[in-house]
């Protein structure tokens, strides 16, 4: 179970959180917050892994109290999933490693993506702590994840989530499992960010998430392309063969 | 206030008429050979100082008395411009001739005064034109001045009418789709709660973007189209699956200009006069193009084709459609284009033609990269 704290200083917001945590297995409500001085005490008090905090909140705001929950006094710091009705504040959130930006009015679907994050991060943060290594497998080296605005949503997206990548001329596309989303970006800005272990460019236009690659397939006209597992076929440049080829024998 | 107004232009173009004027009498002088009794320089000297003398003058009068200058009426004019000009002529000659003390030449000496009367008696005629000419040219640059400020005016006006106009018809655009959404969830509450918290999600989202984007006219093709999209997974939620939506833009027209929320109109007119009236296999396609300069939006649906009210304008389907209408008017004046027809299979057609255009800089957007 995840200990987890609500802190929203409105009553049908913090309804809302518990009723819909409810059906949220893993996640066990043990306080409620409604200023910032009562939520830093229940933190203290109860040690929980998971704390939904809102940004506006009477005494301090959401970031305020995320700072004195990261100083160091309480260890560990709980993980924090943001709830609040302003978009202006996600870059700092994502900065300050918050697992999630939840805009309100946010649905069930959302909240559940949310914890379903919260319970992969501690889940892998348990495992770290077992196996004493605490530094991430590329050393900071490469971009886990990414932070947009997309549909008039705030999206932290793993890296993980991504199947491909396409280039649209001064844009880049990114497929997710469902979703696609269009952002200002330059493939070569991308492909620097992202962990070559984990994707592969494959055409110019292109890039690919490993994980997600079932097969290259040589085509009737003589061309290659890449299957994904969810049946999704890219096609893929002569020149980029190789280096999937190498991929795959490796694996 | 204009360039030439300036002291050092102003007095400097008064001493180079003056130089002009010596010129012409040193060349005129030599042609009947009087110029044996005095000097190119003494000429230059003489004629440059007095012009200099006069553009001392008249810059004072702009820079005391302009406002006097250009309103004086004829009153004025006679009772007070008059004797100041026949005053000033006196005073300037008085200063000249305390100048030259050696002119006239060729002449017996004279007494101070003797030789004032003397100069004045040449050139009180000249200093009065010198003295009416300035007056006129600065009471025309009152005029020019009074024009270029109104017309000024009339230009931030109709700028001003134009935005408050635009404005005005953005304004008329959001509730009539938030009220139609508004419903919907209300009536999606009694039969499934997930479906209307989703749409209220959606609809959330959707005002944020408008909100956000305030008051700005024209945004990049890529936020209208995300808009659009956003807009079509909603209707897609109230149609349950009826209708398929194909998007189609060139990428290299995503950073291109376009009114902002063109194109919702044409499509929630297209959902409420088409589409909503068939059971099955409905079908919406938006297309973005690129012809030569020119960027071509058309919108073709599937339904029952055109009525007879759909293309006077009457009647609720105007509202949208004349919308979009008017403000293409208003941003592009006559270089765009826009048309209704009605294809096979009672599929309608709308197509927006407008110049193309681009942003100078791309919008900031929100992307971090982090761990």
């Amino acid at each position: 179970m995840i200990p987890t704290v609500l802190a929203d200083d409105e009553v049908l917001a913090r309804q809302k959180l518990r009723q819909l945590l409810r059906d949220e297995r893993e996640i066990e409500v043990v306080g409620e917050g409604m200023t910032a001085a009562e939520t830093i005490d229940l933190v203290r008090a109860t040690r929980p892994q998971l704390l939904f905090l809102d940004i506006q909140m009477p005494g301090m705001d959401g970031f305020d109290i995320a700072t004195e929950l990261c100083s160091g006094k309480i260890e560990p710091a709980p993980h924090i999933i943001f709830t609040t009705a302003h978009d202006q504040y996600a870059l700092r959130a994502f900065e300050i490693h918050a697992i999630d930006y939840l805009l309100k009015p946010f649905t069930r679907e959302r909240l559940s993506s949310a914890v379903e994050r919260a319970r992969k991060v501690i889940s892998l943060g348990n495992q770290q702590m077992t196996a004493g290594s605490s530094a991430s497998r590329n050393g900071n080296r490469y971009t886990t994840r990414i932070v947009f605005k997309s549909r008039g949503r705030i999206v932290f997206l793993p890296v993980s989530d991504i199947r491909w990548i396409s280039a649209e001329e001064n844009y880049v596309r990114i497929s997710t499992q469902g979703e696609s989303h269009l952002l200002r970006e330059t493939m070569a800005h991308l492909e620097e960010k992202l962990d070559p272990e984990m994707f592969l460019r494959v055409h110019r236009s292109s890039i690919v998430n490993l994980q997600h690659v079932k097969e290259v397939r040589t085509e009737t006209d003589g061309e290659y392309a890449v299957v994904l597992v969810n049946g999704e076929k890219l096609t893929m440049s002569r020149g980029y063969r190789s280096r999937i080829n190498e991929w795959l024998t490796h694996s | 206030m204009p360039s030439f107004l300036h002291p050092v232009t102003f007095v400097g173009a008064f001493t180079l008429l003056g130089m002009l004027f010596a010129l012409q009498e040193w060349v005129s002088l030599r042609s009947w050979n009087n110029h044996i009794l005095v000097t190119l320089k003494m000429v230059m000297a003489a004629w440059c100082v007095h012009y200099f003398l006069w553009g001392v003058i008249c810059w004072m009068l702009w820079w005391r008395l302009r406002q006097q200058i250009q309103k004086a009426g004829w009153f004025s004019i006679v009772a007070h411009f008059l004797p100041l000009s026949v005053a000033l002529s006196v005073l300037e000659e008085i200063i000249w001739v305390s100048i030259f003390p050696q002119l006239p030449l060729g002449l017996p000496r004279m007494a101070f005064w003797h030789r004032v009367a003397f100069h004045l008696d040449a050139d009180l005629m000249d200093n009065l034109v010198i003295f009416w000419t300035g007056f006129l040219l600065l009471r025309g640059v009152g005029y020019y001045q009074l024009y270029r400020e109104k017309e000024y005016a009339t230009v931030q006006l109709e700028t001003q009418f134009a935005n408050a106009q635009l404005r005005a018809l953005r304004m008329q655009l959001n509730p009539h789709f938030l009220f139609n959404t508004m419903n919907s969830i209300s009536s999606l509450m009694q039969t499934d709660i997930a479906a209307a918290d989703k749409m209220l999600e959606q609809l959330c989202s959707l005002l944020r973007i408008t909100l956000e984007r305030g008051d700005v006219q024209l945004i990049p093709l890529s936020d209208e189209m995300e808009f659009i999209e956003m807009y079509l997974a909603m209707q897609d939620r109230r149609f349950t699956g009826r209708v398929r939506q194909e998007i189609c833009v060139e990428p290299d027209l995503y950073d291109a200009l376009v009114p902002a929320m063109l194109l919702q109109p044409v499509i929630e007119n297209a959902y409420t006069h088409g589409l909503s009236r068939l059971d099955h296999d409905g079908l919406i396609v938006v297309d973005v193009r690129r012809h030569n300069s020119t960027l071509t939006i058309s919108v073709v649906n599937s339904g029952l084709g055109l009525r007879p009210e759909a293309l006077n304008g009457d009647g609720r389907r105007g509202v949208g459609l004349a919308n979009v209408r008017d403000r293409m008017q208003l941003h592009y004046g006559s270089h765009h284009a826009f048309h209704i027809e009605e294809l096979t299979h009672g599929k309608v057609r709308v197509t927006l033609a407008l110049p193309l255009q681009f942003s100078e800089r791309p919008t900031e957007k929100l992307t971090g990269y982090g761990v």
